[in-house]
């Protein structure tokens, strides 16, 4: 089972080859945005993942994608709302998603995945999957001057 | 600085797709761009903001991937006319592709080996072949472009060899290959893709293949020839004088149909055909050749007995000479 977990920056870091926050928003907190494609090597039975730049990627590849922070500024950043539409020809992967809010409904309502149902016209309500999910939502609560962090989801190409 | 293949860093770009997804077996269509982008509000000291970050987008490259299928489940008789076989090429891919399309006839387990004699396209896709419409190609050449998903029928003709035997089997393969590129799964073949996109091939190895199955029908003749001797005399001597009745009978076995069949026998030399006296199944015939099945000549007579399906009742002529 995959166990990326968030704190794994500096390897990010590294696979990006280049400096992290290129383009500055304007304010406070610059932010990020990367796709990575997950290169799996079963060898044995025991499955690696590396996480490379994506030059070639075919319906059934998975991809990690990714978004950066860091609060530039010297005053602490207060609730910290990230929100990422899932793009279409992708579908969210359920590992990892208990770290972050979902929505099915294109960020109208938001939940854990685990909690969330779907209702479709003449369908009765069941519970959602991950590729019913249309956009992801982090909240961090404060960022100090001068942090970063990494955020990100697993998804799979349709 | 230049991160990675693919990305293009955009301002104020738009989120979430470009390039149209759609529901496809084959899965998300090559060339589609797969965009992200993340936006974030906050508030630090009295001030709240809103900021966006980049757009990195991805295109998805072009799976290579075919399948076929033999339409014709039951086996097809083949015989004297070519047997028509009918299978599915299917491009299981994620772009546009075509396929080069061959028909083999020698498969190892075959009884008898046909002999391809047409490859065709279904071209009005009515399930039939239809010569003058449906498009004839040469074996071995390639299909037309098939969109992903996209699936055609494909006519092979094949004719049976003289020395098979009726209900023996055989079967012919067709096998379909990308042009785009084939062979182990995973082999990249750069901006061969449509639109230029790289393309991969897929788990199929971008080639597959099905047989159809032939079976024999053909009919087995035999001819029968016996003698009865009548002498003037009240016995069967054959002595000058003496009339013969020959009969012949034809047998006509198997699954299949004996076409233009038609019976010939000379007089034996030392005999004289009597006139008129030729039959089919006990009914006269006219020596003349006119609207019925026999003629006889100076030489000897002729019975047409058209198509004989095999099992059918035997076909008995008879005809008289006298001994001279």
């Amino acid at each position: 089972m995959r166990t990326f977990s968030r704190n794994v920056m500096t390897a990010m870091v590294v696979l990006a080859a280049s400096p992290v926050l290129a383009m500055a928003a304007p304010g406070a907190v610059a932010l990020d945005s990367s796709i990575k494609l997950d290169k799996a090597v079963t060898v044995n039975g025991q499955t690696t993942h590396e996480y490379v730049s994506p030059q070639k990627v075919v319906p059934g590849n998975h991809l990690l994608f990714v978004t950066q922070y860091r609060n530039t500024s010297d005053k602490p950043v207060d609730h910290f709302v990230v929100t990422n539409p899932v793009p279409s020809p992708v579908a969210l992967e359920s590992v990892g998603a208990d770290n972050f809010e979902v929505s099915t409904d294109g960020g109208k309502t938001w939940g854990k995945l685990a909690q969330l149902t779907v209702a479709k016209p003449g369908v009765a309500p069941r519970a959602a999957q991950s590729s019913d999910v249309t956009t992801v939502r982090w909240v961090i609560p404060v960022i100090a001057p001068g942090a970063s962090g990494t955020l990100q989801y697993h998804a799979v190409v349709r | 600085m230049k991160r990675i293949c693919n990305l293009l860093a955009a301002g104020a770009a738009t989120v979430g797709l470009v390039g149209g997804h759609s529901a496809h077996a084959a899965g998300t269509l090559a060339g589609t761009l797969i965009q992200n982008t993340a936006n974030a509000t906050f508030s630090s000291g009295s001030s709240t903001s809103t900021i966006q970050s980049n757009t990195v987008t991805v295109k998805v490259d072009q799976l290579v991937g075919v399948a076929v299928t033999a339409l014709t489940s039951t086996p097809v008789t083949i015989g004297t006319a070519p047997a028509v076989l009918i299978y599915q090429v299917t491009n299981t891919g994620n772009g546009a592709d075509s396929f080069d399309l061959t028909g083999a006839p020698n498969v190892s387990s075959n009884q008898f080996n046909a002999t391809v004699q047409t490859v065709a396209i279904d071209t009005n896709g009515n399930g039939v072949y239809d010569p003058g419409v449906d498009t004839v190609i040469t074996n071995g050449a390639a299909s037309q472009t098939l969109a992903a998903d996209a699936s055609i029928k494909v006519f092979v003709l094949a004719a049976s060899p003289t020395t098979a035997t009726d209900t023996q089997t055989s079967q012919v393969r067709l096998t379909a290959t990308s042009v785009i590129g084939s062979g182990t799964p995973g082999t990249l073949f750069a901006g061969k893709g449509t639109a230029g996109v790289d393309a991969v091939v897929g788990a199929s190895g971008g080639t597959a293949n099905a047989l159809a199955n032939l079976i024999a029908s053909l009919a087995n003749v035999t001819l029968t020839k016996s003698a009865l001797v009548a002498d003037p005399y009240g016995g069967t001597n054959p002595v000058p004088g003496a009339l013969v009745t020959y009969t012949i009978v034809a047998h006509v076995v198997g699954s299949g149909t004996a076409g233009s069949l038609t019976v010939t026998d000379a007089f034996p030399s030392g005999t004289t055909y009597q006139a008129n006296s030729l039959t089919l199944g006990g009914t006269a015939l006219t020596d003349a050749a006119d609207s019925d099945a026999g003629t006889a000549s100076a030489t000897g007579i002729t019975v047409a007995l058209g198509s004989v399906a095999g099992g059918a009742a035997d076909k008995t002529i008879a005809f008289k000479v006298k001994i001279n």
